[in-house]
Order: C-alpha cells, then sequence, then structure tokens
C-alpha cells in the first residue's frame, strides 16, 4: 500500500465549502445560485471520482495539515472504507441537488439561500468524515455535520420542526459528547487515535475494562446517528424536514456518518480481532438484531409514509452495524456494502415520497389507492426500491444481504440469520400494501390492509368486510397517540402554510386520480433523479462486481481480516 | 527588549491621564488617545511575545530594584500571549466604541486605567504587587460599570464594588501571611522559602485567603453574586471588555498563586485545596449553565455563561496536570475572544433592532444577518464544536481529567458541552427558525421612524465581531501552536 501526497483529499472537503459560499453571495440570483450547487456537486464528485483508480490499486491518497493538537495531527486521508462514504455522497449529493432544485421551486419554499447552503455545508462535512484519518478528525467533522443539518431539520420553522430541531440537537451533541469522551479514552490506553487497518495494536493488550468502556462510549455515541434503539427516536421526528432532506439524512450522509463512525471504530480501531476478544461484538449485535426487528413492527403500523421509510431506515441500518458486529469476513462485506444499497434503494423511496407530495400533496399512505396511475413512474421506481428493502434478487438489497446471511451463519450465528429473513417478510409486510393499492386499487375500491391497519391479534369479522373509512377512524382512536409529524405531515400543510396551491390538501381528488402517461406526471427535474437512484439501486444488485463499491468493500474487508474474496 | 513589558504598564496609566487635559480642546480627545495606546500596547505586547517565543521568559526588576526585594515583571510562554490578546481586545473594543460610545473622555480614561490594572496583573511576579494591580482592576471597572448612567447601573457597580472589595482584602490579608510567614512577597523567592518553612496553619490560612479572594474575582459560583449584575447593566462596551479580561486576570493570578508561588508539591501535599477547586468549578459549571438557561435577557444570559466557563478553567486548575493546565490557559484566552465578541454582537443588535431580551431575538437573523452569524459561530465554538477555540481547551481538560484518573470531572467537563448548547441552542432557535411576532416588528418600525436612530451601528461595530468569530475558528485551527508557545512555560512546573 503505497501512500500519495496530495490535496485532493483536501480539496473534496473544500470543493462543497467553497459551494456554500457562492451560494450565500448568490442569495439575490436563484438561478445562479442552483447553478453554484450544482457545479460544486459535480466538481466534488469528479474529485472524489478521480481517486477511486489509485485507491482501488491499493494506493490512500492523503493530506497532511500540521497538527491539531498535541500528538494528534489533521490528516485528510482517501483509504478505500473513506471512499465509499466520500464517493456515495459525493454521488448522490449531485443526483439530490438537481431533485432539490425541482422540489424547493415546486413547492415555491421559503429561505432556499439558507436551505442550499447548509446541504453543501452537510456534504463537505460528510466528506470530512469520510477522509478523517483518525478519530480527533473524525470527530470534528461529525459535529460539523450536526451544525450544518441543524437548520435543514428546522427549514419550516414551524413548532414542529423547532421541536425536532432541538431533539436533533440534544441527541446528536448527547452523542458527540459519548464519542468524544471515548476518543479521550482510547487517547490516553494507547497514545493514539490513528485509524489503522485491523485496529490499533496497543488496544489488543490494553486494560480489557477501559476498551470496554470506550467502545461502549464510542458506539453509543456514533449508534445515535446510526438511529440505534433506544437512541432512535430524533430520526422519525426529524421527518418535519423537507424530503429531499430526509432523503440526505437518511441514505447520503447523516445517518451514514453514524454507521460509518462504527466502521471505523470496529475495522481501524479496535479491529475485527480486538473486539472478538473483547467480546462486545455479540452485544452490539443484539442490540442491532432488536432494532431491526422492533423499528420493523412500528413501520407497520404508520400511515404517514415518510414515518413508515424512517422506522424501515431505523430497521435498515442496523443490517449494517449487525454486519458490521457478527466480525466474519463476509458479514463485513454484507454491512459495508449495504451502506451503498440502502443509501441509492432509501434515497429512491424518499424522492417518489417527495414527488408525490409535490404534485398531489399526498403524504398518508391510506390517500395512495390507485395512486399508481397518476404517477406510473414515481410508483416504478418505488416498487424497485422497496423490493430491494425486502432483499430479493436483482436489487441492490439482495447482495448485501446475501453476504450477511452468509456471514452470520459462517460467524455461527444462526439467530441472526433468522432476525435477517423475518427482517425481510416485514419489509414485504410494509411495503406491499403501499404498492398494491398503488397498482390495483382505486380510491372508491380499496380495502383495509389486515396486518397494518387491524389491531395486532386480530379483529372481530366485521359486517362490511373491513371498509377502509370504518376502520380508519376506529384505528385513529385505538391509537390514541398522535405524532407532530401525524398531525401535520411533512412540509406543513397547516393553515399558516406558505403553500400557495390551495387546492386540496392530500388525497385524491373528487374525481379520481387522473392518468398520465410514464414521466409526464411531473417535472424532469424530480423524475431524473427518480430514475437515476432506482437504476443505480439496480446496476448494484444486477452487476455489483463492475459498480465499484463491491470492490472497495472487499479491499477493505481484505486490509482489517486479511480475508481476500 | 525587556523596557516593553514596564512599558506596557506605564504606557496606559499615562494614557489615562491624558483625555483629562485634552478634553478642554475636544469631546472627542479621547477615543483618539485610547486608539493610540491600544496601537501602541499591541506593538509593545508583539515585541514582547517575540521575544519570549524567541529567547523565553522575560524579566524586568522596577526601578533597577533587584528582586527579591524590588518588584520583578516577568514574561513568558503564558502571560505573553495573554499580554497579546489584552491589546487586541483593548483595540477591537476602541474601534467599537467609536460608535456606540460611552461618548466621554472620562470613559476612555477609565478604559485606560483598566488596560494597565489587567496587563498589570498579567505581568507582575511579585504577590503584594499583585494585589495593587487587582485593585486598579476593580476600580477602574466599578467606575465603567457605573458609566451607564442608569440607577440599576450604579446599583450594580455598588454591588461589585463591595463584593470586589472584599476579594481582593481577603486576598491582601492572605499576603500578609505569607509575608509574616517567610519574609518575601516575590513568587519565585516565595516559593523557595515556601518549602523550608514547610505547610504551616498560617501558610494554610494564607494560601485560604488568597485562593478565596480571587475565586471572588473569578465570579465561580456561589461567589459570583456581583457579576450578572455588572455585566448586564453596564453599557455593551463596557460589558464585552470586562467580560473578555477581567474574570480572565483573576483567573490568572489564581493560576500564579497557586503553581508559582504554592507550585504543585503543595496541591499534592493538601489535597483538600485541589478538590476544593475542583468542587467548586465542577458545581460552577453545572449552576451557571442552569442559570443561563433561565434567563431572558441575553446579556445576563452570557454572564451567567461566564459563570460556567470559569468553573471550567478553575477545574482545570484543581486536576493540575499539565495537559488541564494548557487546557485552562487555552479556555481563557478562547473564552475572552469568545464572551468578548458575543457581548459585542449583543451590542450591534440591540443598537439596530433594539432586540435585548430572548423573545426580541425571534427572526433576528433576517434583519442582521452578518453579525448573527458571527455570533452563531462564536455561540457553537463555546458549546465546543470544533475545530474553534471552544473545542481546544475542552479537549485538553477532558484530556486532563482523565488522565488524573478524575472520571466524575471529565464527566462534568464532557456534559458542559450539552449544558453550554441548552442555553445557546434557545438563542439560535429563535434568530433564525421563529418568525418575529407582529407587534414587535410594529415597534421596531416605529421606534425606527420616530424615537432612537433606526440603525446606529457602524460598519467598525459589525467588523470587530466578525473578526472575533474568525479569530475563534483560526486560533482553533492554529490551536497546537498556541499551546506549543504556553507548554514551555508550564513544564517548568512538573519537572
Amino acid at each position: 500500500m503505497t501512500e500519495l501526497d496530495s490535496l485532493r483529499p483536501l480539496a473534496a472537503v473544500l470543493a462543497p465549502a467553497v459551494g456554500v459560499l457562492l451560494i450565500v453571495a448568490l442569495n439575490r440570483r436563484p438561478n445562479l445560485r442552483e447553478g453554484a450547487t450544482i457545479a460544486s456537486s459535480v466538481s466534488t464528485l469528479a474529485i472524489v471520482a478521480s481517486m477511486v483508480p489509485a485507491v482501488l490499486d491499493g494506493s490512500t491518497y492523503v493530506t497532511e495539515l500540521g497538527a491539531f493538537v498535541p500528538g494528534i495531527s489533521f490528516t485528510l486521508t482517501a483509504d478505500p472504507l473513506g471512499m465509499i462514504f466520500g464517493l456515495l455522497a459525493s454521488l448522490l449529493w449531485v443526483v439530490t441537488s438537481f431533485y432539490s432544485i425541482g422540489y424547493m421551486r415546486g413547492l415555491d419554499e421559503h429561505s432556499q439561500t439558507r436551505y442550499f447552503a447548509a446541504f453543501a455545508g452537510s456534504v463537505s462535512a460528510a466528506i470530512g468524515v469520510a477522509f478523517a484519518s483518525n478519530l480527533i478528525v473524525l470527530y470534528v467533522f461529525y459535529e460539523l455535520l450536526t451544525v450544518a443539518t441543524y437548520p435543514l431539520v428546522t427549514h419550516d420553522e414551524t413548532d414542529e420542526a423547532r421541536k425536532a430541531g432541538r431533539k436533533y440537537l440534544a441527541y446528536t451533541f448527547g452523542g458527540g459528547v459519548a464519542a468524544l469522551a471515548g476518543t479521550a479514552l482510547v487517547f490516553l490506553t494507547t497514545g493514539s487515535v490513528e485509524f489503522t487497518p485491523g485496529g490499533i495494536a496497543a488496544l489488543a493488550s490494553a486494560d480489557p475494562v477501559l476498551a470496554r468502556a470506550a467502545f461502549g462510549l464510542l458506539i453509543a455515541g456514533f449508534g445515535v446517528k446510526a438511529a440505534l434503539m433506544p437512541v432512535h427516536s430524533w430520526l422519525p421526528d426529524a421527518m418535519v424536514a423537507p424530503t429531499p432532506v430526509s432523503g440526505l439524512l437518511h441514505a447520503v450522509a447523516v445517518v451514514k456518518s453514524g454507521v460509518f463512525g462504527i466502521a471505523r471504530v470496529i475495522l481501524d480501531v479496535y479491529g475485527p480481532g480486538t473486539v472478538e476478544s473483547l467480546g462486545v461484538g455479540l452485544p452490539l449485535a443484539a442490540v442491532a438484531a432488536f432494532t431491526i426487528l422492533v423499528s420493523s413492527i412500528i413501520a407497520l403500523r404508520q400511515d404517514n409514509l415518510k414515518r413508515r421509510l424512517a422506522y424501515s431506515t431505523v430497521s435498515q441500518l442496523s443490517y449494517i452495524v449487525l454486519g458490521l458486529a457478527l466480525l466474519s469476513p463476509a458479514a463485513l462485506v454484507g454491512g459495508l456494502l449495504h451502506i451503498p444499497a440502502h443509501a441509492f434503494m432509501k434515497l429512491t423511496l424518499f424522492f417518489c415520497a417527495g414527488a408525490i407530495h409535490v404534485e398531489t400533496h399526498t403524504d398518508d399512505i391510506s390517500d395512495m389507492a390507485g395512486i399508481g396511475k397518476r404517477m406510473p413512474l414515481t410508483m416504478i421506481a418505488f416498487t424497485i426500491a422497496s423490493l430491494g428493502m425486502a432483499g430479493l434478487p436483482l436489487v441492490a438489497g439482495f447482495v448485501s444481504k446475501w453476504y450477511l446471511l452468509i456471514g452470520s451463519l459462517d460467524a455461527g450465528q444462526t439467530v441472526f440469520a433468522l432476525v435477517l429473513l423475518t427482517s425481510g417478510l416485514l419489509n414485504i409486510g410494509y411495503f406491499w400494501p403501499i404498492i398494491y393499492q398503488a397498482f390495483f386499487q382505486t380510491p372508491e375500491d380499496s380495502d383495509a390492509k389486515p396486518l397494518i391497519e387491524f389491531p395486532i391479534g386480530g379483529t372481530p369479522t366485521r359486517a362490511d368486510g373491513g371498509r377502509k373509512n370504518a376502520t380508519l377512524t376506529s384505528e385513529t382512536e385505538a391509537n390514541g397517540e398522535t405524532y407532530a409529524v401525524d398531525q401535520h405531515p411533512s412540509d406543513h400543510l397547516t393553515e399558516d402554510a406558505h403553500d400557495h396551491d390551495d387546492e386540496h390538501h392530500g388525497g385524491p381528488p373528487a374525481a379520481g386520480w387522473e392518468h398520465r402517461a410514464l414521466g409526464t406526471e411531473s417535472t424532469w427535474f424530480i423524475m431524473a433523479p427518480i430514475a437515476t437512484a432506482a437504476t443505480g439501486a439496480l446496476v448494484l444488485g444486477i452487476v455489483p462486481y463492475t459498480a465499484v463499491f463491491l470492490a472497495l468493500v472487499q479491499q477493505v474487508v481484505a486490509g482489517a481480516t486479511g480475508v481476500v474474496f | 527588549m525587556t523596557d516593553a513589558l514596564v512599558l506596557l504598564i506605564v504606557l496606559p496609566i499615562v494614557a489615562a491621564i491624558l483625555p483629562v487635559f485634552l478634553g478642554i480642546l475636544s469631546d472627542r480627545a479621547g477615543w483618539y488617545v485610547a486608539l493610540a495606546m491600544s496601537l501602541a500596547h499591541l506593538g509593545l505586547s508583539t515585541v514582547v511575545a517575540n521575544a519570549v517565543v524567541t529567547s523565553g521568559r522575560l524579566s524586568y526588576a522596577v526601578g533597577g530594584f533587584q528582586p527579591p526585594f524590588g518588584i520583578e515583571l516577568v514574561a513568558d510562554g503564558i502571560s505573553a500571549p495573554l499580554l497579546v490578546l489584552i491589546s487586541l481586545s483593548t483595540l477591537g473594543v476602541v474601534v467599537y466604541a467609536r460608535r456606540a460610545g460611552p461618548h466621554s473622555n472620562a470613559f476612555y480614561s477609565e478604559l485606560a486605567l483598566l488596560t494597565a490594572g489587567i496587563s498589570g496583573v498579567v505581568a507582575t511576579a511579585d504577590v503584594f504587587n499583585l494585589y495593587v494591580f487587582l485593585e486598579i482592576t476593580g476600580l477602574a471597572t466599578y467606575a465603567l460599570v457605573a458609566s451607564g448612567r442608569s440607577p440599576r447601573a450604579a446599583v450594580a457597580s455598588l454591588k461589585y464594588l463591595f463584593v470586589g472589595t472584599i476579594g481582593a482584602s481577603l486576598y491582601l490579608l492572605g499576603t500578609g501571611y505569607l509575608y509574616i510567614a517567610t519574609g518575601t512577597l516575590n513568587m519565585a523567592s516565595l516559593s523557595e522559602a515556601l518549602a523550608g518553612v514547610g505547610y504551616t496553619p498560617a501558610v494554610l490560612t494564607g494560601f485560604g485567603l488568597m485562593a478565596t479572594g480571587l475565586l471572588v474575582k473569578v465570579a465561580v459560583f456561589p461567589l459570583h453574586t456581583w457579576q450578572p449584575g455588572a455585566y448586564a447593566e453596564s453599557p455593551d462596551t463596557v460589558s464585552a471588555y470586562i467580560s473578555a479580561l477581567v474574570s480572565t486576570a483573576a483567573a490568572y493570578g489564581l493560576f500564579r498563586v497557586t503553581y508559582t508561588v504554592f507550585t504543585r508539591d503543595f496541591l499534592e501535599t493538601v489535597p483538600i485545596a485541589a478538590d476544593a477547586f475542583v468542587l467548586l468549578g465542577s458545581v460552577s459549571i453545572v449552576a451557571g449553565s442552569v442559570l443561563a438557561v433561565m434567563q431572558s435577557d441575553l446579556k445576563r444570559m452570557l454572564a451567567y455563561s461566564s459563570v460556567s466557563q470559569f468553573g471550567l478553567v478553575v477545574t482545570a486548575i484543581g486536576i493540575g496536570n499539565e495537559t488541564a493546565l494548557i487546557g485552562a490557559v487555552v479556555h481563557l484566552i478562547g473564552h475572552a475572544v469568545m464572551k468578548g465578541g458575543l457581548f459585542l454582537a449583543l451590542g450591534v443588535f440591540a443598537a439596530s433592532v433594539g432586540a435585548r431580551t430572548m423573545d426580541e431575538f425571534k427572526g433576528l437573523a433576517a434583519r442582521e444577518p452578518v453579525t448573527s452569524a458571527a455570533f452563531a459561530v462564536l455561540a457553537f465554538s463555546m458549546v465546543g464544536i470544533p475545530p474553534a477555540i471552544g473545542f481546544i481547551g475542552k479537549w485538553n481538560i477532558v484530556v486532563g481529567a482523565v488522565e488524573a484518573g478524575s472520571w466524575s470531572v471529565a464527566l462534568v467537563v464532557v456534559v458542559s458541552t450539552l449544558l453550554t448548547l441548552a442555553y445557546f441552542g434557545r438563542v439560535i432557535e429563535r434568530m433564525y427558525f421563529t418568525h418575529p411576532d407582529e407587534a414587535d416588528v410594529a415597534d421596531a418600525s416605529v421606534s425606527a421612524d420616530g424615537g432612537q436612530p433606526a440603525s446606529d451601528v457602524s460598519l467598525g461595530m459589525r467588523t470587530v465581531v466578525v473578526v472575533a468569530a474568525v479569530t475563534a475558528v483560526l486560533l482553533g485551527i492554529a490551536g497546537s501552536d498556541l499551546i506549543s508557545i504556553i507548554q514551555p512555560a508550564l513544564e517548568v512546573y512538573f519537572v
């Protein structure tokens, strides 16, 4: 492995940061401002992509910026693991930029300059997280990412949005504090916080109690952004943000920075061997398995589409954590590959939810019967991505899940394989009704969905055969608790909203969904990103070896465990 | 070269007299004198700092009387950065005061006197001389607080006068005990003499009195009662200057007395002293933050924030290993930049849109974008978001606490991040993500038309605030360079 001194990792971090300045400077000229967003996203991707070939050949790019605090240098390194996240973030930023423009203009949103500036800032911080060469640098960008995403979460400036923002800051800074404490412990026990493939050697011989405590703190800290239960609840609440932000939070930057932090801790700080000898992998795997199952069950009962997707994210993130915690080489490959796989699929799903919102102002799944007629391409993309989520072949989710299953059997933990299979069923359980009613039902003729809407444990047979309206009211009453997001779903459809399209608020129009041809359902600023993200999910599923990510993942695992695939 | 050291104190004293006479010629004379003084002060402190960086410790015997009998002034890696900090703060505040006021020659005399006092506290190497400069600092501050000319400012000033004088008297009393026990007042020879005398009850009493007196001046909970009033009621320019430097000078004094005079041996032999610092500091961190969250007046909130931040510094002095002390000094410097900048930003908000309370801050970012952005940067820096300077201090203190095995302290310091976030988060949320109440906007526009002038904010005022924010970030990025200056001076105590 050769190290190349290069300014490219720094340039990749600075390109979006320069974008922030340009966006703010072009405040008064929206077209140029959006041009700046596109230009900086494309140039960021170009810089990151230019490093791919050499990294695949086993080199790393290093930018050294001198000492930061005594004993710790501020160095950016583009190694294979960092490239996975950096490439993913910069690639999806390009896609999301176009979508953001379509979405924000489609809804005539306020404070767009702040929005695009914060977006670029978030990506800059995310790439910093990716290329950080030690825990402190990672922490620096991790915290900056929190600061940069806060304006996006609170974008709506409603009470719900502010509340979600407060919760977001409290949770993520709380996690940051734990991560910092863990970093300090590692620094004091070993004198180093540098990422080393296979782990910092001194940790293996350190006092196991201290090492376990530091591991616990680091994982708890990064686990907040990775939405491990029980510290996941900021994520569903943060759904008040505009949909492209939800996409960014879920697929590109924030939650992935959490799992990426966990990946760094397991692979490059402790190393799989040390994690195993400390016996901390299994408890983490158990937490992840618990999160997978419980959040899938919660997702079943969410009627707000974005909220259901949020719980789906909570569950899918734990696939990644589970793969990392199982420590067997195949499980590591599966977990790491699920980072890009989930990103493409979940971004598609969020883009679809956003497109439906922009075009029809519909946010609740129960209002979406027959919507396949109105938004055919959107719902086809939605179908592809949800099949991938469930782990069906030919979509990205299958490949990573396959490795995860193999890996859990390799690790001798059959129970986790069962968890994964059950979760696949639950995924079908909460995605299939959406697809089914979108394509095969109409607003006038739609059934209640037993698994989703009836009380768990069955319900007495109804004389009306369970017509939807009857069950809906009883369900709302039975549910009792209502979430802020449920009352004011996603993008402020309340009375004082800035929305100018007041014709109808959600649900099908009186005459039913109109029929639209493929691709004419919305603007191309919205449709093209959806198509791109869905295609990405298919490419990763059909030709995983040709897509760069699997090669990078295998290189990481080879570096950490010595097992070459 | 060493003359620069004494000039740092003499120059502001002379400059304090000038406005009195030049006032006959012009009402604005004071400002020009203050500007010239702060520029010259900056030049001198740069010379001193440069000498310290290149050749180490600098010493000057006042009046040619050699220590231990004469008064000695010293500059080392710790005091030199602080001296530069004093010059820069003075310069910033003077530029800011040109438009913001107070517009009187008396104000500039008091400001110059305060500069002299603080420079003296930082430069002196003599415990009695330290008392003299503490009193000069105190007297100038009492006058400056009262220059707000409101009844409340007078009360705050009087309260500060009473409490501050008690603090200074306690310190003086403690100095007396030490003098009786050892027969010397020079810090270096005191530490040698104390080793010979041993830690007798008289020496212990001396330490207790000196430390308590200084802690009053630092405003650590529960000795902070003078401080919120003094910060909140004085004019914005004054709040910024005293919040940046006065408690900082006292905390520096505490550090000098503890480590140069009593040395680390003392803390090891009398662990209760260190424990008391840690306990008081930790309580102060938590109590200050809680009180800050409860405030609706922004200046009071920042004042309680200082109680909390100085708790951090005192805790680090109590932890007493090299890493923690580096953190303490870095945080002293960082806090001065951040808190001074924040108070100046409040002054801009008050002058341009009349916002002083939490409710009036709603939607402020739209009306005052640049200053709001600077305020947000400074606030996040105070929270300890890297790479700004707030993080560097906190990181070193945390690492120091863990090194010393004081887990509970490490926990408090780490959690202090969240506590700081609690009170700054409220402000930022209102500034950026809340719509102003209709009534407030109407009020503001009414007063803009009639009442007070619409935007009484000069470019200079905004520039100073932005410079403070940029400095906070740049200092953080250059943190390791700053530490490399401080470290050699601290290593002396750890051989």
